[in-house]
């Protein structure tokens, strides 16, 4: 009887989740298929503002993608708004960490304006081979292996400690990862001239100016400010209009 | 134990900081730079970091100047576990003819190294007055009672009479009050007139002065004033309102109505016991006479490096990552100390600004007096190599010397540096939409690039941005392993119940087993008994050695099989059953006389040669 709900559970989890996922997904995309395509003609007839707005009402549906924010980064790009276009070509390779266009694109608006990107820590640098989700499954593989390890050689003590030890550094780089200059808290400059100050008023003294697009971390959020880490390892108060996170 | 143990860590971490602090620091200052023969000037060295082991000089000779050590303060500051201190040593230079000396480099060794103050230049000049107290461009009181009546007076003191735009000048305001009077209210005074920037007033440092013989409460008032343009300036005068408390007349002594500007409030006898009567308050208004300045405009000619500072600099640098790929930021830290106009001055330059792009810089400024003419400006520079360069170059910083008269350019050193990475491509047009309209750009020295084509495929559709750990579905996929692990959990605890069973059993017919061999070994038995336990005997080794075979069904054929017996065993052992049975199953008694010995000797060989 036990076995039985147990195995309808499993039937549930590996079959009816991700064809509900599937089920939300489908009215979405199939409207902003064709918000896609006319945006796309747009962008094509040089109308890259009306463009702009079809690109972000098919954001706006919560069906993202890689190329979705490419194409969007594009016609910022070519409406002369490099801040929104490294915005989205860093929404696209977040989604698509190998997007070789996106990669290719961000680096030319990067030239363009100028910008300023975060330098990543050491540790940072060293757990660049792999992503959050990586270290994520890493760490949860390692603790299921180290638990059945404990279930079928309950003496293999050192085995056990290894497999423990693993997990908790899979853990731990996973939330260095999410929590770092690639992580949640990351924004991008869209706004010309803006300064990062020691305190949240405009006549505060400036830290740092920022050209459009360049990175920040957001450590904090105060109303109509953020406390952010800057690309000269510095810290100070943005305008929080001045910013957007580059997760959505 | 714990809180101990925390102090200590404490302590250590504070003794390694302060050990790690960074290496002595030399500074030498005057407190003017501008004197008149007469009027005393302050020369201050300070080292930074010192340690115990400091040897100042005790004596400095120079013809014209007396120079006397006045004793020495010290300071430490902690910030984030760092530990600093700092040393600094007094010397009153009093002038004794005019003329302008050089203050040469003064050695001083702290623990093993040697540090040399920077030389210093004090411009003395003729005492327009050889009576005054101070002869300096000196602005003198205006107002309140001259000499013995004096109750109050206001003192404006400038130390030069001709300044460059720019130069910041020291300037003492004195407010001296009679030291019979109380001051019971007095607000800042403040600097007046046109054609200049005066910077905030410090607090007032209060003094106990004789002057004319009386004996006045002074107190001084340290700022600096910067001409903003060309042309002839008056300065001041300061006028201060003050809230004095002045002694009461006696009654019996004939008076006018109080009037402390136009007779002697002192001369009332109540005087010789000041704090025995009551005391009177009175608003009374001092005013200094104003001072002249001539402000002469900077020389034509200025560097392009001229950053608008004027004063005497000194420039450190440097650059922090050394290692980069191109377009990675590089911040260059140059730190101006020195004495000037630190409030006017532009960050230094690259003296070749070829393959760099520039951000624009930030600045702190840390000062070492009152009003903000000495101190430490540091610029943060960002940077970023456009092309593989293997060095920082020199940052020029210049500005404009009023002592020496000209303009003086300093430049850091050169820093090394590694660029990795390849300059990014020309061109990297591919499938470009034709009827998109050309690429904005900046206006960049290189050729605008322009960005790859747009693709019409949507791709993979996603709902977040989220990292799998922070969504519920990692965690309900979680259910998965966890239902697998349980599942083992509870195959594995069965395991080991059966085994559990196993070793029970297994345990029982041991015991059976060695209980009926004992028996068989010291006890005379009768033939039934002996025969029956003999070939339980053989079941239960049978049973033990196949732990799946019951007991009850070995028979001799069995326990032949399971311990692999020779012929003849396996027809001693077929007899052993066959008597056994014989005796069980045939109703026969068990005998009447006992069992031979032999007879029993040949059985138990038998059952203990089972293995």
């Amino acid at each position: 009887m036990k076995l039985s709900v147990l195995f309808q559970i499993l039937v549930l989890l590996v079959f009816a989740l991700p064809s509900a996922e599937a089920a939300s997904n489908d009215g979405p995309s199939r409207t902003g298929d064709d918000l896609f395509a006319k945006a796309n003609t747009e962008f094509a007839a040089g109308n890259f503002k009306a463009a702009i707005a079809d690109y972000e009402a098919v954001v706006g549906s919560g069906a993202w993608s890689a190329n979705l924010f490419y194409d969007l980064g594009n016609a910022y790009f070519r409406d002369g708004d490099f801040g929104r276009a490294i915005l989205n070509y860093d929404r696209a390779l977040r989604l698509d960490r190998h997007h070789p266009e996106a990669d290719a694109n961000l680096r030319i608006a990067r030239d363009q304006t100028r910008s300023l990107e975060l330098t990543p820590s050491a540790l940072e640098r060293y757990l660049n081979f792999g992503t959050a989700n990586f270290f994520a499954i890493a760490a949860a593989i390692s603790f299921w292996l180290t638990i059945i390890l404990l279930i079928l050689r309950p003496g293999r003590v050192l085995w056990a400690v290894a497999g423990i030890f693993l997990t908790a550094i899979c853990g731990f780089a996973a939330y260095k990862s999410e929590n770092g200059t690639h992580g949640q808290g990351v924004a991008i400059v869209i706004a010309e001239n803006t300064e990062a100050r020691v305190a949240t008023v405009d006549s505060a003294r400036s830290v740092l100016a920022l050209p459009a697009g360049s990175e920040v971390l957001i450590l904090q959020e105060r109303g109509d400010w953020n406390y952010a880490a800057l690309p000269n390892d510095q810290r100070g108060w943005i305008a929080a209009s001045a910013v957007e996170k580059v997760r959505l | 134990m714990d809180r101990r143990v925390l102090i200590l860590a404490l302590v250590a971490t504070v003794q390694i900081q302060s050990a790690l602090a960074d290496s002595p620091k030399i500074t030498a200052v005057l407190t003017s730079s501008d004197v008149v023969v007469g009027e005393t000037v302050q020369l201050q060295i300070q080292i930074d970091n010192a340690g115990t082991s400091v040897k100042p000089p005790s004596n400095i000779d120079i013809p014209g100047l007396q120079i006397h050590y006045t004793g020495e303060s010290t300071s430490m500051t902690m910030r984030n576990l760092s530990v600093t201190s700092s040393i600094t040593y007094n010397y009153t230079i009093l002038p004794e003819k005019s003329g302008t000396y050089k203050i040469p480099s003064q050695s001083i060794r702290v623990g093993k190294n040697n540090l040399q103050t920077p030389e210093l230049t004090l411009r003395v000049a003729d005492s327009p007055n050889p009576t005054a107290r101070a002869g300096s461009n000196r602005a003198p009181s205006g107002n309140t009672q001259t000499g013995e009546d004096k109750i109050a007076f206001a003192e404006l003191l400038v130390p030069k009479k001709t300044a460059y735009v720019g130069e910041m000048i020291p300037v003492v305001v004195r407010i001296g009050f009679n030291s019979r009077t109380r001051v019971a209210e007095m607000a800042p005074p403040q600097v007046n007139g046109q054609g200049f920037t005066v910077q905030k007033l410090g607090e007032g440092e209060r003094n106990l002065e004789n002057i004319d013989g009386r004996s006045y409460v002074v107190f001084n008032y340290k700022t600096a004033i910067s001409a903003a343009r060309v042309g002839n300036f008056q300065i001041g005068p300061v006028e201060q309102k003050a809230n004095i408390l002045v002694p009461r007349r006696s009654s019996g002594t004939r008076r006018k109505p109080f009037d402390p500007f136009s007779e002697d409030p002192f001369s009332d006898p109540f005087f010789a016991l000041p704090f025995g009567g009551l005391m009177e308050q009175h608003e009374i208004n001092v005013k200094s006479d104003p001072v002249s300045l001539e402000v002469k405009a900077l020389p034509a000619g200025a560097p392009p490096t001229f950053s608008g500072a004027v004063g005497s600099f000194s420039m450190t640098a440097e650059a922090n990552p050394k290692r980069v790929q191109i377009g990675d930021p590089i911040t260059i830290k140059a730190a101006i100390s020195g004495r000037g106009n630190f409030d006017r001055m532009n960050a230094p330059e690259l003296s070749d600004e070829r393959g760099w792009h520039k951000y624009p810089p930030s600045s702190n400024f840390k000062q070492d007096d009152d009003v903000g003419i000495s101190g430490t400006k540091t610029f943060e520079l960002v940077v970023s190599p456009n092309e593989k360069l293997t060095r920082v170059p020199p940052l020029a910083f210049t500005y404009f010397d009023p002592v020496k008269e000209k303009y003086v350019t300093l430049q850091s050193e050169t820093v090394p540096l590694i660029v990795e990475g390849n300059a990014p491509a020309s061109s990297a047009i591919a499938g470009t939409t034709p009827g998109a309209s050309a690429t904005p750009t900046l206006g960049g020295k290189q050729k605008a690039q322009d960005i790859l084509h747009q693709i019409n495929e949507r791709g993979k559709i996603v709902s977040s941005f989220a990292t799998f750990y922070a969504r519920k579905e990692f965690w309900l996929a979680q259910l998965l392993p966890l239902t697998f692990a349980l599942g083992l959990m509870g195959w594995k605890v069965q395991n080991v119940r059966a085994s559990n069973r196993a070793a029970l059993r297994a345990a029982q017919l041991q015991h059976e087993r060695d209980e009926l061999l004992r028996k068989l070994r010291r006890d005379q038995l009768a033939p039934r008994e002996y025969f029956s336990d003999a070939s339980r005997v053989v079941q239960l080794k049978a049973a033990l050695k196949q732990m799946n075979i019951e007991p009850a069904t070995v028979d001799a054929e069995t326990a032949a099989r399971v311990f692999d017996l020779n012929a003849e065993q396996s027809e001693r052992m077929r007899r052993l059953f066959a008597t056994s049975d014989e005796f069980r199953y045939s109703g026969a008694s068990n005998g009447e006389g006992r069992l031979s010995g032999d007879g029993q000797r040949e059985t138990l060989d038998l059952i203990e040669s089972l293995r």
